[in-house]
C-alpha cells in the first residue's frame, strides 16, 4: 500500500521534471527557430498526452478499477 | 404503475458501475468542452496567421504557465493522497493547488490585462481580439477550477471523501487539469510563435 | 399552488432577473457610466433569470447538498400515490416523465412555430404588402425558423428520452438529475426566444450573420440568448444518450443488437456533442462584438465576417443530421414491425446513420459557395456534399428492400413512415442541385431551397415524429388513438403539405427569392403563392385533427393491449404504461431485433440475469429475485 504511493508520487516528480523540460525547450524554440509552429504544436501535443496519460488517467475509461 | 413495494430503487435497480459511468459521463464533458477552446484556437489563426505582436511580456507568460503547470502537480498528488487515505497531505497539496491557481488568476487578471493596453494590445480590434477572448474564456474556466477545489477542499477539512469514496476529488481534479492542457495549447499559441 | 416546481420556478426567477438588472445597473452607476443600457442590462437579467429559475424548480438542491459533502444518493422520486400530472410541472428525474415533457413542449412549439408560418403565408399569398412591415415579416420568419429548430430539438429529445432506456433494457439514464436540467433550461430558452418578439424583434432570420447582428434590434440578444440554453440542454442530453447507450445496456445486447433507432440517436449525440458548441461560439462572438465591441467579425478591426459562416455552418450543417437521423431511424424501426419481414441490411442501415454523421462534418461549405471562396474549396465541398447521398441511399434501398414482398398494414404509424419515405426522397434528390456550384449559383437563397429544406425535415422528422407518437401512443397512455382521425390526419397533411412546396420549387426554379416579404405580381408568382397558402392552411388544419384525436383518446380512447402491433422491441413486452423502474425483471438479449417471421427466433429473454455479460463496465448481478 505505502509503496504503491510512493511508487506513484515518484511517477509524479517524473511527469513534472518532463514537463518543466519540455517547457524550456518550447521557450528556447520559440527564441531559436523562426517558423516555428510545427515545433511548438508537437511538443504542446506530447504535454498535453503527458497530463492526459498520467495525471488525468486516461486509460481509466477501458481498464476497469474502481478507487483502488 | 409502480407500486409502494417495487418503488425503492434496490429493488429493481441492475447494479451499474456508478463510478464507470461518471468517468464516462465526464470525459465527454471534457471533449465537448475543449472544442470550445478549438474554435478559439483556430479563430486566432484564422484572423492572424502565424504572427504574433513582439510586445507580450514574455516573463509573465512564462511564469503564469510554470504556475499552472505546478497547480496541476500538486492536484495529482492531491488526488493520490485521498487514494491511499492520507488525509493531511491531501489537505496540504489541495491548498497548495487552490493558491497556485489563484495566482495564475491574478497574474492574467490583475497584471496581463491592464498591462497589454499599455502596449497596444486592446480587447477591441487586432491581435487583442484573440488574445483576450482566450485568456478570458480560459480564465473564466481557472475561476470555476478554483471554486471547485475550494468546495473540496473544505468538504476535506470537515472530514469527507476517503480512499473508497472521492469521486467528488477525483472529477474537480480531472476538470483542473483539463483547464491546464488547454493551457499547454494556448500558451504557445498567444506568447511563443 | 407552491408545491409546483415550475410555479416556484416562477416566482424565484423573477426575482432573480430583479436582482441581476439591478446588480448590474449598480455596477455601472458606480463605474460612473449611465445606469440604463439596454444590452447589459436584459443580458445579465436574462442570465440571472435563468439561473434562479432552475434553482426555484429544484434543479440545483441535490448537487448543492452534494457540493457540501452530503451523499446526494439515488435521485429522488416522488411519491407514488401523488397525482401524476404533478409529476409534469417539476423537476423529475423519470426519463419517461421527461420524455413526455420534451414532447408536450415540442407539439406546443410546433404549434406556435406553424402559426407563424401560417402569419407569413397569408402575407405571401398575394403580391404587395398585405398587414406587415417588412421587419416584422423578417421577425416572424426568424422566430418560425428557430422555435421549429426548437421544436424538433425537443422533439427528438422526447422520443429519445422515453425510448432509449425502455430500448437498452435500462432502468433509467446514466444521469438522472442531469436529464431532468436538459429539459428545464429549455423552458427559459424559449421563453427568451418568445420575449425577442416583444423586445424589438431580430430582422435577421435565425442565422444571425454579423454584421446585421452586431447591430440588430435588442431582441437579437434574448434570441442568442435562448440558443445558448437550448444548445447546452442539447449537450448535456447529448451526454446522457451516449453514456446510457454505451454503458447500459441489457447484456446481450451487443450494438449490433441494438434496435436501429438507438443507432440514429448514438450518431445525433455525437453529432450534439461535437458540434453544438460551434454554434453557441459563433453566437457569443457576436454577443462580444455587440456588448464589448470585440471585432471578430468586423474588417475595419482585423476581423472577418467570413469566420463567422465556416464557425456557424459547421453546427448549422450537421444540425439538419441531428433532426433527421432520429427520423430515419423511426422509419426504420417501424417498417418491419408493419411489413412483418425482417429489416433488410441492418447493419448497413445501422452504420449508414454513423456514415451520414461523419460525412456531415466535412460539407459546412455548402452553404458558402456564393460567398467566393474560390473553385477549389467550392468543388471539394460539393464533392463531400454529394458523397452524403451514399448512406443515404443505402437506407432507402434498404427500407425497398424489407417492403418488398412483405404483407404490408396500414395503420396510421405506417402511413406516416411511408410518407416521410415519398416526402424524405424528393428532399434528398432536390438537394444535389443545390450542392452542385453551378446549378447552386442559380438557386442560392430562392424558394427552391425553402422546398428542399421542408422535404427534408418534413420527410426526416415531422412524419417519422407523427408516426412515432402514434406508434408509442398505447405504450405511454395505455390507451389507443383513433384510427379513422389519425388516417383523416395523414392525408389533410400529406396533401397540403405538396401543395406547399410544390409551389415552393416551382417559384424558386422562377427567381422567387427567400427572406423578403413581397415579390413584383408581374413575376406572375401569385397562383402559386395562394396555392401554397392554402396548402399552408391544410397542413394546420390537419394539426387541428391530430390535437383533437390526442386529446380525445388520452381521456377516453379504448384500452390498448400490451402489444397492439405485434413488435419484438424490449418496450413492449411490459405493461402500458411502463412501470417506475422499467423492468420487473431485467431483460436479457439473445437474439437479433428485427427477425419477423423467421420460425423460432426469440429477441430478448427475461430473468435469467447474468447469463451473458458482454460489456465489462456492467456488474449484472442476481436481480431475478423481485
Ligand atoms: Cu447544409
Amino acid at each position: 500500500m505505502e509503496a504503491k504511493k510512493a511508487a506513484k508520487l515518484r511517477l509524479g516528480w517524473i511527469v513534472i521534471g518532463i514537463l518543466a523540460v519540455l517547457t524550456a525547450v518550447e521557450f528556447w524554440v520559440a527564441i531559436a527557430i523562426n517558423s516555428a509552429l510545427l515545433y511548438l504544436a508537437v511538443l504542446a501535443l506530447a504535454k498535453a498526452a503527458l497530463i492526459v496519460q498520467y495525471f488525468m488517467h486516461v486509460n481509466q475509461l477501458w481498464h476497469k478499477e474502481g478507487h483502488e | 404503475m409502480s407500486t409502494a413495494t417495487t418503488h425503492t430503487s434496490a429493488v429493481v435497480h441492475p447494479e451499474y458501475d456508478r463510478l464507470a459511468l461518471n468517468r464516462f459521463g465526464l470525459w465527454l464533458f471534457f471533449f465537448s468542452e475543449s472544442l470550445i477552446f478549438l474554435i478559439l484556437l483556430l479563430t486566432r489563426f484564422y484572423l492572424f496567421g502565424t504572427s504574433r505582436p513582439e510586445e507580450l511580456n514574455q516573463t509573465l507568460g512564462l511564469a503564469i504557465t510554470v504556475i499552472l503547470l505546478l497547480s496541476s502537480f500538486t492536484a495529482y498528488r492531491a488526488e493520490t493522497a485521498i487514494a491511499h487515505d492520507d488525509r493531511p497531505q491531501f489537505l496540504r497539496n489541495l491548498l497548495a493547488t487552490i493558491l497556485l491557481g489563484t495566482l495564475f488568476l491574478l497574474g492574467v487578471v490583475l497584471v496581463e490585462w491592464p498591462e497589454a493596453p499599455r502596449l497596444g494590445i486592446v480587447p477591441q480590434e487586432g491581435f487583442g481580439i484573440a488574445f483576450f477572448s482566450m485568456t478570458g474564456m480560459h480564465a473564466f474556466h481557472v475561476l470555476s477550477g478554483v471554486l471547485l477545489l475550494l468546495m473540496v477542499y473544505l468538504n476535506g477539512r470537515r472530514g469527507a471523501y476517503s480512499s473508497d469514496s472521492y469521486w467528488g476529488v477525483e472529477a474537480s481534479i480531472k476538470y483542473w487539469h483539463f483547464v491546464d492542457v488547454v493551457w499547454v495549447f494556448f500558451y504557445p499559441a498567444l506568447y511563443l510563435l | 399552488m407552491l408545491s409546483l416546481g415550475l410555479i416556484r420556478g416562477l416566482i424565484v426567477g423573477a426575482i432573480g432577473a430583479v436582482i441581476g438588472m439591478a446588480l448590474t445597473m449598480a455596477a455601472r452607476v458606480a463605474l460612473g457610466r449611465p445606469a440604463w443600457s439596454a444590452d447589459p442590462v436584459s443580458f445579465v437579467g436574462a442570465i440571472s433569470w435563468i439561473v434562479f429559475f432552475l434553482v426555484g424548480i429544484g434543479a440545483f438542491s441535490d448537487w448543492w447538498r452534494w457540493a457540501q459533502g452530503e451523499q446526494a444518493g439515488d435521485p429522488h422520486h416522488p411519491d407514488p400515490n401523488a397525482p401524476q400530472w404533478k409529476r409534469y410541472f417539476s423537476f423529475d428525474p423519470s426519463h419517461k416523465v421527461i420524455g413526455i415533457q420534451y414532447t408536450v413542449t415540442a407539439l406546443a412549439l410546433m404549434y406556435v412555430a406553424g402559426l407563424l408560418a401560417l402569419i407569413m403565408r397569408l402575407e405571401l399569398a398575394r403580391s404587395g404588402l398585405q398587414f406587415m412591415s417588412p421587419n416584422t415579416y423578417n421577425t416572424i420568419m426568424g422566430l418560425h425558423g428557430i422555435v421549429m429548430i426548437g421544436a424538433i430539438l425537443l422533439g427528438v429529445s422526447g422520443m429519445a428520452n422515453y425510448l432509449i432506456p425502455l430500448m437498452v433494457g435500462a432502468p433509467d439514464m446514466a444521469f438522472p438529475r442531469l436529464n431532468a436540467l436538459s429539459f428545464w433550461i429549455t423552458v427559459p430558452g424559449v421563453v427568451l426566444i418568445v420575449l425577442s418578439f416583444f423586445t424589438g424583434g431580430f430582422d435577421t432570420g435565425w442565422t444571425g450573420y454579423p454584421p446585421l447582428g452586431a447591430r440588430a434590434p435588442l431582441g437579437i440578444l434574448f434570441f442568442y440568448l435562448g440558443v445558448f440554453a437550448i444548445g447546452l440542454s442539447s449537450i448535456l442530453g447529448s451526454i446522457n444518450f451516449l453514456t446510457t447507450t454505451l454503458k447500459m445496456r441489457a447484456p446481450g445486447m451487443s450494438l449490433f443488437r441494438m434496435p436501429i433507432f438507438v443507432w440514429g440517436m448514438l450518431a445525433t449525440s455525437i453529432i450534439q456533442l461535437v458540434a453544438t458548441q460551434f454554434i453557441g461560439m459563433s453566437f457569443l462572438m457576436v454577443v462580444l462584438e455587440r456588448v464589448l465591441g470585440m471585432g471578430f467579425f468586423d474588417p475595419a478591426k482585423g476581423g472577418d465576417a467570413v469566420l463567422f459562416q465556416h464557425i456557424f455552418w459547421f453546427y448549422s450543417h450537421p444540425a439538419v443530421y441531428i433532426f433527421i437521423l432520429p427520423g430515419l431511424g423511426i422509419i426504420s424501426e417501424l417498417l418491419p414491425v408493419f411489413v412483418r419481414k425482417p429489416l433488410f441490411g441492418y447493419k448497413f442501415v445501422a452504420l449508414s446513420s454513423m456514415a451520414i454523421a461523419i460525412i456531415g462534418f466535412l460539407v459546412w461549405a455548402h452553404h458558402m459557395f456564393t460567398v467566393g471562396l474560390g473553385n477549389v474549396l467550392n468543388s471539394t465541398f460539393m464533392f463531400t456534399t454529394v458523397l452524403v447521398a451514399v448512406p443515404t441511399g443505402i437506407k432507402f434501398f434498404n427500407w425497398l428492400a424489407t417492403m418488398w414482398e412483405g404483407k404490408i398494414s396500414f395503420e396510421t404509424p405506417m402511413l406516416f413512415v411511408l410518407g416521410a419515405f415519398v416526402i424524405f426522397l424528393i428532399g434528398g434528390l432536390s438537394g444535389p442541385p443545390n450542392g452542385t456550384v453551378v446549378t447552386d449559383f442559380f438557386l442560392h437563397e430562392t424558394y427552391w431551397v425553402v422546398g428542399h429544406f421542408h422535404h427534408t425535415m418534413f420527410g426526416g422528422f415531422v412524419f417519422p415524429f407523427m408516426a412515432a407518437i402514434y406508434f408509442w401512443f398505447p405504450k405511454v397512455t395505455g390507451r389507443m388513438y383513433n384510427e379513422r382521425l389519425g388516417k383523416l390526419h395523414f392525408w389533410l397533411m400529406t396533401i397540403g403539405f405538396f401543395m406547399v412546396t410544390t409551389s415552393m420549387f416551382r417559384i424558386g426554379l422562377l427567381g422567387m427569392r427567400r427572406r423578403i416579404a413581397d415579390y413584383d405580381p408581374a413575376l406572375g408568382f401569385d397562383t402559386f403563392q395562394m396555392i401554397a397558402t392554402m396548402g399552408g392552411f391544410l397542413v394546420g388544419l390537419s394539426m387541428l385533427v391530430f390535437l383533437v384525436n390526442i386529446v380525445r383518446s388520452i381521456r377516453a380512447g379504448e384500452r390498448a393491449p400490451e402489444n397492439p402491433w405485434r413488435s419484438r422491441s424490449l418496450e413492449w413486452q411490459i405493461s402500458s404504461p411502463p412501470p417506475e423502474f422499467n423492468y420487473p425483471t431485467p431483460p436479457v438479449v439473445v437474439g437479433g431485433p428485427y427477425d419477423y417471421g423467421v420460425p423460432g427466433s426469440v429477441y430478448v429473454r427475461f430473468g435469467i440475469a447474468g447469463a451473458s455479460d458482454a460489456d465489462p463496465a456492467r456488474t449484472s448481478s442476481d436481480n431475478g429475485k423481485s
